[in-house]
């Protein structure tokens, strides 16, 4: 078992394995065939570069910074609504539910020309608010949590309502604290999707500064060629922060011990 | 009504929901019905739209490259769905245990999911590569002469298959490692107490009571699934001889490529269409196998 | 151990974060270099005489800022762009320029929904496909009275064939930046190993297959030559045999003809014949480039822009005009710079088009930073040029252009050459002949152009 285990472990890691180890190669040794696993040199000049050509440092905050309010924004957002299709009855739950899942299936290639020109009409292209509000609103995280809440035991919010619990400490109180692997995962892809975003932050940000780590890093694409040492560099640099969200995040991973002692 | 003090009940799911479904009118809805429209035009982004009212449908009808597309996009889902759902709630059972170092094991999984698909497919390009690669490499030894994977017409979307699958592991297994937490420890003791063994247990209360995680994956999974993109364009850009070409693909060189955005539009109406009566097939059918409470 | 495990991932952000902050000066600031260059002759730079309106007031007006969006300044060549806009503004004091990048993949996308939504840079650069279909939807300006009305242009200053591309229903839309040719590359290292002599001017591809067939040499993975079979490769060999894939006014389509589809058939029979050209599958998703630059191949056809990457490969190479089957015909492509047709300042506009197309600065800049080589016909700017090396042969760049033939362009320019790659990927795969291919080819063309 464990060795299965450790053997899925490595095939899953040695991608980024290579990835460190492609970035840390200087330039003439990248594209040996067959591929070099440990540089020789080992050296950090593709990092170096990176500093040279990118204030990386700004793409780092503007990316750290939309992620986070687009996922705090969507952790609210959602959870609210999920709270309200899980438990609330009411007309046309379903259907507008429907509606929810309906706009993650039409793709968003097409859909978001429009939404460009109605930035323009809020005058929100290239700025803050243009990056994060319109990924806000997900129908993705609704849904999941949703799908979540639906497995919380009634007795659980029954037991406050006796007590005299309104609709909202009943959420705030009991379903929240419950819930927190969905929250932590749902925060977790929501950081990533937003920290990974490309085509939108693309379209939306002119100004170097408000420029994000994937849009910027993405010039490292020539037309001709690839400094693939480069790339991977980047992508190190871009991936990181990510798995340092996701060990945070691990400790919300916790089976939910508010259940014992509840009876009948 | 209980809980209902305070506010009426209207006005509670008002409270709840709003804040979502404004956001969600004004920066989805509205967009998608916008390109609801556009499918009735035509434009090439750089001169206004003119009107050809059912033309794209009708061409799109027509179009061979449409047709192959929906083909080999299918033929994704048919290799991808399966593979990746099974193999994810195989690993986040195992990960859901206490494990020595399984926080660790857990993230180990997760950093393909994090990582970019530029780094991640230029890997398995070498994985995959006919005479260097890992794989052909691996065949060899058991005497198998390995296919040209990437490059030939059969071969090239399996290789897109497990790549996917392995990239996606640790996104469907989260959402199941959550459900699973979610299960009291009490209902695994009262039926080791009643004498049940490993795999009755799973079948009859993990599966069950992870039924809405499973659904919730299985839905996402296709939803995504249907629109699958990035790692084509990477790793074949659609080839060899479009073998690999896919509905996204076709979408996206349709509204920039080849100006024609009305068609574009008209093409993800359809692909909507598509995943909407899925969805709906399978909604309709977790009645039969999804429990909630 | 839980605190163990928190301390770990906040360690992980921090030590991320410092990295990104200690990052040594993250802005590219403009840095004005003092280049030494040897110009014996002296050059004529007249000081542009703006013709402006009479202004209406006698305050100084707010600068004009102008955008300009580029593919090819990012990201190694943003330090350069900046020294040709400090010089710029400093000689314009009232214009500011302001710079946007993309990368060429989704430079186009972008473009094209800036344009869409409204907000438009004012001047951008454009690849001469892109350039056709521009203009056509009348969203460039029609630089012919700004044109005329400065004395102080020229429009001789440019390399005809390069201005002349960018005339557009006799309109000059567009002025060009920028000019490359494709050449054939040769690994010499590997020609004297094998005892043979270089490739010269007048070489036919029987002269290459034969040089080439004596340099491959399967066991150490070596080939002799690599000439992509692709659209835009195949109309030029077609040229060089004589054959195009239209009739004079387009009314026809002869690309199944006889000597077109002996070209193909050439092409193809690189790898599966003469045995001398990997295939896809055994490139093993390298592109040709790389494998020269790891001497892998021995002769590639490919671009100018290449020479900056090749300039640190581990052998000596040089480049000569590419063979002929018939006759010869080569590559000529160039970039364009444009002005939109909606923009709110063309005068200041038009300034910074000609600056950056045409001015001897940004000419010295480009030449002496490998960053692409203007389209001026001016010798005085190649001196330099000429006498970098590698390659050595650097006059078969411009040998190169004797022969030069143009893309067969229709308005539906991206999907013809999609349709056709994907038919000659066909041929490449053995799934169908090269006539086959090629009489479908015809139809799916007709369908297009109807």
């Amino acid at each position: 078992m464990y060795t299965i285990l450790v053997i899925s472990a490595l095939f899953m890691i040695v991608p980024f394995l290579w990835m460190l180890s492609t970035s840390l190669k200087a330039d003439q040794y990248v594209l040996t065939m067959p591929p070099q696993f440990f540089p020789r040199p080992l050296t950090l000049s593709s990092y170096v570069r990176l500093a040279e050509l990118f204030p990386i440092g700004r793409m780092f905050f503007n990316s750290l910074l939309v992620a986070t309010l687009t996922t705090l924004g969507q952790l609210v957002t959602c959870s609210m609504a999920a709270y309200a299709f899980a438990r609330m009855r009411f007309k046309g739950s379903n259907a507008l539910f429907l509606v929810y899942l309906a706009t993650l299936m039409v793709p968003f290639q097409v859909t978001i020309t429009p939404l460009f020109i109605l930035m323009r009409y809020l005058g929100w292209t290239n700025t803050y608010q243009g990056l994060i509000l319109p990924c806000v609103f997900s129908a993705f995280g609704t849904f999941l949590l949703r799908q979540f809440f639906l497995t919380i035991p009634r007795e659980l919010e029954e037991a406050a309502f006796i007590d005299g619990a309104s609709r909202w400490t009943v959420y705030w109180r009991i379903i929240l604290p419950v819930s927190k692997p969905a929250l932590a995962s749902l925060g977790v892809l929501s950081f990533m999707g937003s920290w990974n975003a490309f085509l939108w932050p693309l379209l939306v940000v002119r100004d170097m500064d408000l420029m994000t780590l994937p849009v910027g890093l993405a010039t490292l694409h020539g037309r001709w060629l690839t400094q693939w040492n480069l790339v991977m560099a980047g992508t190190v640099i871009t991936v990181v922060p990510m798995l340092a969200v996701y060990l945070l995040a691990q400790q919300y991973f916790v089976r939910g011990v508010v259940l014992s002692g509840i009876k009948g | 009504m209980v809980g209902e003090r305070g506010l009426g009940k209207l006005a509670w799911v008002l409270v709840f929901v709003s804040p979502s479904l404004v956001g969600l009118a004004v920066f989805s809805v509205i967009p998608i019905l916008a390109s609801l429209g556009l499918t009735l035009y035509e434009w090439d982004l750089l001169t206004p739209p003119h009107f050809v009212g059912l033309d794209n449908f009708q061409r799109l009808i027509h179009e061979r490259n449409f047709w192959a597309a929906l083909a080999h996009t299918l033929y994704f889902i048919v290799g991808y769905i399966p593979l990746v759902m099974v193999i994810a709630l195989g690993v986040a059972v195992i990960l859901n245990q206490k494990l020595r170092g399984v926080v660790l094991f857990r993230a180990v999984f997760f950093v393909p999911v994090v990582s970019a698909w530029v780094a991640v497919a230029l890997l398995w390009k070498w994985i995959f590569n006919p005479k260097f690669g890992i794989v052909n490499y691996l065949l060899g030894l058991v005497g198998i002469h390995g296919p040209a994977w990437l490059f030939d017409p059969q071969w090239a979307m399996p290789a897109i298959i497990v790549t996917s699958v392995w990239k996606d592991i640790g996104f469907v297994m989260m959402m199941f490692l959550a459900g699973l937490q979610g299960i009291p420890a009490e209902y695994y003791d009262v039926a080791a107490i009643d004498g049940a063994g490993d795999w009755q247990r799973f079948r009859y209360i993990t599966l069950p009571l992870l039924s809405p995680i499973t659904f919730f994956a299985l839905i996402i999974s296709l939803i995504n699934s249907f629109q699958v993109f990035d790692q084509v364009r990477i790793m074949t850009d659609g080839g060899p001889a479009g073998a690999t070409s896919v509905l996204v693909e076709q979408i996206v060189k349709n509204a920039f490529d080849y100006s024609r955005m009305g068609y574009a539009a008209a093409l993800s109406w359809a692909l909507f269409l598509l995943i909407f009566t899925a969805t709906v097939f399978q909604t309709r059918l977790q009645k039969h196998w999804v429990t909630y409470d | 151990m839980k605190k163990h495990l928190s301390v770990l991932p906040v360690g992980l952000l921090l030590l991320t974060l410092v990295m990104a902050a200690c990052a040594p000066a993250t802005t590219p600031t403009p840095v004005v270099v003092e280049r030494t260059v040897e110009v014996e002759r002296t050059v004529e730079v007249e000081k542009p005489v703006v013709v402006t309106a009479t202004p209406e007031s006698t305050e100084l007006p707010e600068p004009v800022t102008i955008t300009y969006f580029t593919f090819s300044a990012a990201p190694d060549h943003l330090e350069d762009l900046d020294e040709m806009i400090q010089i710029f503004e400093q000689a314009h004091p009232g214009i500011k320029i302001k710079v946007e990048t993309a990368s060429f993949g989704e430079y186009f996308t972008k473009l094209q929904t800036l344009i869409a939504g409204g907000t438009a840079p004012d001047v951008f650069e454009l690849n001469y496909e892109n350039f056709v279909s521009f203009a056509a939807k009348g969203v460039l300006l029609n630089l012919d009275s700004l044109a005329e009305a400065d004395e102080a242009f020229d429009p001789a200053i440019f390399y005809p064939r390069a201005y002349g591309a960018f005339n557009f229903n006799g309109m000059q839309l567009g002025l060009p930046e920028t000019f490359s040719t494709v050449l054939l590359f040769y690994n010499k290292d590997l020609f004297d190993q094998a005892g043979l002599s270089y490739p010269r001017e007048d070489w036919t591809w029987e002269d290459a297959v034969a040089a080439a067939k004596e340099l491959t040499d399967a066991d150490a993975g070596v080939w002799g030559l690599h000439s992509g079979v692709q659209f835009w490769e195949f109309y030029k060999k077609a040229a060089q045999n004589g054959c195009s894939l239209f009739n004079e006014d387009k009314t026809e389509v002869t690309i199944n003809a006889p000597e077109c589809v002996e070209a193909l058939e050439t092409m193809v029979g690189f790898v599966t014949e003469d045995e001398v050209m990997p295939s896809d599958a055994e490139m093993g998703g390298m592109s040709d480039g790389d494998l020269f630059k790891a001497g892998k191949i021995a002769m590639d056809v490919t671009g100018i822009w290449m020479f900056a990457a090749f300039q640190d490969a581990p052998f000596e190479w040089d480049i000569q005009v590419e063979p002929g089957l018939k006759q010869h015909a080569t590559h000529f492509f160039s970039n364009a710079v444009s002005v939109f047709a909606a923009t709110e300042h063309p005068q200041e506009a038009w300034e910074w088009v000609k600056f950056f197309t045409s001015s001897p600065e940004m000419a010295q800049i480009r030449v002496a930073s490998g960053w692409e080589l203007p389209a001026l016909d001016n010798p005085a700017f190649f001196e330099d040029y000429l006498s970098l090396s590698p390659p050595t042969n650097r006059a078969a760049v411009f040998k190169s252009l004797e022969h030069a033939i143009v893309p067969p362009v229709i308005e539906r320019q991206a999907e013809m050459a999609d349709d056709v790659n994907k038919l000659l990927d066909q041929v490449k795969l053995g799934q169908l002949t090269s006539q086959e291919a090629l009489d479908q080819a015809k139809v799916q063309i007709e369908e297009l152009m109807r």
